[in-house]
């Protein structure tokens, strides 16, 4: 690692930088076309974002408040808990209790640094972990584990079960910082009694555990609270997806991120509903006028990703799918599972899906334990994959309902997970009438697959098989 | 008393004949198709310029890849261990040794005393070895003085996108159509080489002083590029060739063991 | 004698399992040591480890894994698709980790491609990541699934009275195995590490009774022998091997293998069930909670104390910390046992290799020797 990249906590600067872009359309348009001239490297990335008006301004402030709790966790005698993803939140909002999600964190850093976190990735390298484990941990955890970043207190993962490179690094992670660690683990069925009840108990044991770090017992009524809002936002979400079935989609492209990011930075509370509230505003509005949310207004094909997006610098990949007129219908991780949600309805059985109880505590927990075991990836991609309520069905059942042109894969040369059964996917895609493109890309790390080559060779997919 | 030890490698076989503890005698050939080919030839050249013969010799330990092959040696030991020895010698207060050399590249610790402490080599992976450079080179259609010498004069490398010598390959190609100056990318292709290798030795972590040893120990450019990475000066070798300390390090042994010594 | 072993452990097809199918009996073939033998034994069928050894390319194994898979389950896979398992009247596959887990549809795939290269009986296993009494629960009641799966397809009964005969038969082969582990820490080993293998893989292989014999005689006149002296002493840990012929390179001429913490190793018979107790759920207790495996994260600090306990027991004087490339669990975590292991002054050495066939001994000796002028070198001096 450079001596320049141990000189600051990292976490502190990406804060200072999202604060400060949280700040540049406050001028007027000709300060803000000013100062975009001191910001070579991030003018493009600023660019892409407050383009898409407020949700892209409220992205960028939402982002700011996730790393300004992070950073100042200690000062305000607050707990930190480095978790995933996919393990949502809100238990850690009820508790009083920091998260600090590490994917999160690399794709803020694979957007917006030259070199993305390569220096961060080398180092867990450099410090024991395989090069071949995932990129979306290494990126964020190798800067943790060289001490440049805020103080973690524990660890927290739900992906035993679902995802071992996941799983793994935070193994690692927290025997090397000599850190508490939980796991919640999730057993190869989504539903059914025996899992109702494991998903249950572990959560019992979660709770402890928390509170046995905290020193704090939960309050249902501040869980009641986060649950509310959660299920505000599970509502404009439904909406969301109610409005991308409309051809032309009147959703922009970005708006999958940001769906995404509001859950998992912020699942329950008030800052992910207003960026949520935002996108609905313009999605609306865009379906009332009956027009394309591509800003290119003709919609020329619509992609389902079934499984994650492409990190590259500046959003590039966004950037590519927009300026091609592909409309993105989503991926994995920007489709939840609430019982409202259309896809729910249409294609999939109502016990796949979570229902928010808050009758009393016992209730809440379970509420909780099933919010966590449909979070994305939790849900359908523990038992084998065409197994009932498992990738392929949700899959194909999303894929429907948003009348896709075409599946693509994207994933990571770590995702030992799907790398064992994407061919056979993309055989039962194929025949179910879909043409299916595996990326061999890895969405965090350039230097595996360029993105010029990437795209590429995307493009190429698509002319080889006459989509556009 | 005469020593000597030879080194036979992927790419290049290396002989050395010391006399009472001074190289008398050494020499670098391209290797053959087989190692003990290439012993029998270096190790004659070495012979015949110092107007010896085997007999003269009292004692020789073989090292590198070829080692146990070697019909002429009494002894094969490590090439970690050769290098290692080999170093201490050539530069007595190095405690780091990198060698970057034909097919793999490694990186080992030395205590006070000269001895192993820890290493740690590549695995299955071109990028970061003396073929990556080869490659590069050929794309570019230099030699690896030539690269060396112009990635000096470089004032914006590239950085390259892939970490594959195959991908790599066809980068160079692309930047190559683009008009971009042959100095940044030569420049590009050693920062690369150098990332992967700093990865590895920071693996083991750095004690000065750290040195290099191996025939890309004479490319200024990764030399430079593998500072800037590490940020430690490394000392460079003087005395001898460094690309011969693998033998060096194998004469040493020899002789320890012409004296009685346990190997 | 230890050529008996040799022979169970590296012909797949062995004499044991033919005979036991020219009587007319079943085999089901079972990919992890999480899955409790004694179960199909109380059935009068015999368990049989599958494993990957003998595979001489992947070119079925890669038209269904991806690339960036171990190339375990990749061999396993590539045997199947050759018909190589067609013995096996069943399969038990497990989330033993991700790519083993994979091996379950991409076998189903290959079995709906080609006739016949899939058993009819085939069962997907879940064994929990962690231990505690709500997962201890969630084992029994799997074992109890799986247990009436074998009863209905197998059409056999497998009661208490069975099944605690075979943990007892079971649990006596584990105590035979507890002495071979002792024989190994002495000063002159009287087998060599390639040979210990040999052994613990023909337990994968044959039916325990027959084993047991074996064993007992093995061990007997093993108890006699003058032993090999000389050499310096290694423990190997990490990701599966079964290739005695891996254990060979790295012992050579000059090293000898007295420890592991290998799941084709110790992990095969270190703790007894207990007899007492309801058979499924000690079974399952068991199971779940001796593994030294790294799927149960978070277990590392546990898993690290084992392994300093078993370098003073056996004398070590170095660790080899092998990983199949991809094997993360185990990569990683050798990591973190080299820095702790070498901080506590015991000589550690990484090495990162494929599994199938022996390629690249050239490489894997060269570290290894130096590995052992280290040792010898800081012997030398202390």
């Amino acid at each position: 690692m450079r001596n320049e990249t141990r000189e600051y906590k990292f976490d502190w600067m990406l804060w200072n930088t999202f604060a400060a872009a949280s700040r540049l359309k406050n001028g007027t348009q000709k300060e803000y076309q000013a100062m975009l001239k001191y910001i070579p490297y991030f003018k493009r990335i600023m660019e892409t974002l407050l383009g898409t008006g407020e949700p892209g301004q409220k992205f960028i402030e939402i982002c700011s408040k996730y790393l300004e709790n992070l950073v100042f966790a200690k000062e305000k005698g607050k707990k930190t808990a480095i978790t995933t993803f996919c393990f949502s939140p809100a238990i850690f909002y009820a508790m009083d209790i920091i998260p600090i999600c590490l994917e999160v964190l690399t794709v803020m850093m694979t957007f917006m640094y030259k070199r993305g976190t390569a220096e961060f990735l080398d180092y867990c390298n450099e410090v024991g972990s395989t090069e071949t484990s995932c990129s979306s941990q290494r990126g964020a955890i190798g800067a943790y584990l060289a001490g440049i970043g805020a103080d973690i207190d524990m660890f927290v993962t739900d992906t035993p079960g679902v995802c071992d490179t996941n799983a793994n690094a935070f193994s690692f992670a927290s025997a090397y910082l000599n850190k508490p660690f939980f796991q919640l683990d999730m057993p190869p069925d989504l539903t059914g009694e025996r899992s109702n009840e494991y998903h249950r108990e572990d959560f019992k044991a979660l709770i402890c555990f928390l509170e046995g770090q905290t020193g704090k017992r939960l309050d249902p009524e501040r869980l009641k609270e986060n649950l509310r809002e959660l299920a505000k936002q599970d509502e404009i979400i439904a909406e969301l997806e109610d409005l991308a079935r409309i051809v032309p989609s009147p959703v922009p492209v970005l708006y999958n991120l940001m769906v995404s990011a509001s859950k998992f930075l912020f699942a329950g509370m008030p800052e992910g509903t207003s960026l949520l509230e935002s996108m609905l505003r313009i999605a609306r509005e865009n379906a009332a006028k009956n027009i394309s949310g591509l800003s290119g207004g003709v919609e020329k094909l619509r992609a389902f990703f079934c499984y994650i997006d492409h990190y590259a610098q500046n959003m590039q990949f966004w950037q590519m799918l927009d300026g091609n007129g592909i409309c993105y219908q989503g991926n994995i991780l920007s489709h939840f599972w609430s019982n409202n949600a259309p896809h729910v309805a249409y294609y999939h059985k109502e016990e796949v899906a979570y229902t928010i109880d808050m009758t009393d505590i016992d209730s809440l927990i379970d509420s909780l334990a099933m919010i966590n075991s449909r979070m994305p990836m939790i849900k359908s991609i523990r038992g084998p994959y065409d197994a009932p309520n498992m990738w392929l069905e949700d899959t194909l059942g999303l894929a429907k309902l948003y009348s896709a042109d075409l599946i693509v894969y994207n994933g990571t040369p770590g995702c030992r997970n799907t790398w064992g059964m994407v061919k056979l996917l993309a055989r039962d895609t194929e025949k179910a009438g879909y043409p299916t493109y595996i990326m061999y890309a890895d969405a965090f790390d350039v230097r595996v697959q360029s993105w010029e080559a990437t795209e590429e060779r995307f493009m190429e997919f698509l002319k080889v098989r006459r989509l556009v | 008393m005469f020593a000597a030890g030879c080194d036979v490698g992927s790419l290049t076989s290396k002989a050395v004949i010391m006399k009472d503890g001074k190289i008398i005698e050494s020499v670098i050939i391209k290797s053959k198709t087989r190692p003990w080919e290439s012993a029998d030839e270096v190790m004659g050249i070495a012979l015949s310029r110092a107007g010896l013969t085997m007999k003269d010799i009292k004692s020789c330990v073989g090292t590198g890849y070829g080692r146990d092959k070697i019909s002429f040696i009494d002894e094969a030991i490590s090439e970690i261990a050769c290098h290692g020895k080999g170093a201490r010698w050539l530069v007595p207060s190095v405690k780091t040794v990198i060698d970057i050399g034909g097919q793999d590249c490694k990186a080992l610790r030395l205590d006070d005393k000269g001895n192993m402490m820890k290493f740690i080599t590549n695995d299955k992976c071109a990028s970061g070895t003396g073929r990556f450079l080869e490659v590069m080179a050929k794309v570019l259609n230099l030699n690896l003085d030539e690269m060396g010498e112009m990635s000096a004069r470089s004032k914006k490398p590239i950085t390259f996108a892939s970490a594959c010598t195959v991908w790599a390959q066809a980068d160079v190609i692309q930047h190559l159509n683009d008009k971009v100056p042959i100095e940044d990318i030569a420049a590009g292709v050693n920062n690369a080489m150098a990332s992967r290798m700093a990865t590895l030795a920071n693996n083991i972590g750095l004690e000065k002083d750290v040195c290099m040893t191996g025939g890309v120990a004479k490319n200024d450019g990764v030399v430079n590029a593998l500072e800037k990475h590490l940020g430690i000066r490394i000392k460079r070798i003087r005395r001898e060739d460094p690309q011969i300390a693998g033998a060096i390090g194998a004469a040493l042994f020899a002789m320890e063991k012409a004296k009685g010594g346990v190997l | 004698m230890i050529k008996e072993f040799f022979e169970a452990s590296t012909a797949l097809n062995n004499k044991y399992v033919t005979q036991w199918k020219k009587n007319g009996k079943k085999v089901v073939g079972y990919t992890c040591s999480y899955v409790p033998d004694e179960v199909f034994h109380a059935a009068g069928i015999l368990p049989f480890r599958i494993r990957g050894f003998g595979a001489t390319d992947t070119t079925i194994g890669d038209t269904y894994f991806g690339p960036f898979i171990c190339s375990l389950p990749k061999c396993m896979l590539q045997l199947a698709g050759e018909g190589k398992f067609n013995f096996l009247d069943g399969a038990i596959i497990t989330p033993g980790c991700d790519s083993m887990r994979r091996l379950d549809e991409c076998w189903r795939k290959a079995g709906s491609d080609v006739e016949g290269v899939i058993p009819s009986f085939f069962f997907h296993y879940g064994v929990p990541h962690k231990y505690a009494d709500y997962t201890i629960k969630w084992l029994t009641d799997e074992t109890w699934r799986l247990i009436a799966a074998v009863e209905k397809h197998f059409k056999v009964k497998i009661t208490d009275v069975d099944l605690k005969k075979s943990i007892k038969l079971y649990n006596y082969s584990r105590k035979l195995l507890d002495r071979f582990e002792a024989l190994r820490t002495l000063d002159a080993p009287p087998f060599s590490g390639e040979e210990a293998l040999a052994v613990i893989l023909a337990g994968t292989t044959m039916p325990r009774e027959e084993y047991n014999v074996l064993l007992e005689q093995f061990i007997a006149k093993a108890e006699k022998s003058p032993g090999i002296k000389g050499r310096v002493r290694l423990m190997l840990v990490g990701s599966a091997n079964d290739d005695v012929g891996l254990v060979r390179v790295m012992e050579g001429e000059k090293a000898i293998v007295v420890a592991d913490n290998l799941c084709f190793g110790s992990r095969f018979y270190s703790d007894q069930v207990d007899e007492e107790g309801d058979p499924v759920f000690e079974l399952s207790r068991r199971y779940l909670g001796h593994n030294d495996c790294p799927r149960m994260y978070g277990d590392y600090r546990r898993r690290l104390k084992i392994l300093a306990q078993k370098v003073e027991k056996a004398k070590i004087d170095g660790v080899i910390m092998q990983n199949i490339r991809f094997c993360d669990l185990h990569g990683s975590e050798n990591g973190l046992f080299e820095r702790d292991l070498e901080a506590k002054g015991i000589p550690c050495m990484r090495l990162e290799r494929e599994y199938g066939p022996l390629v690249e001994t050239g490489r894997m000796k060269m570290r290894v020797d130096a590995f052992i002028e280290r040792i010898k070198q800081r012997r030398a001096i202390a």
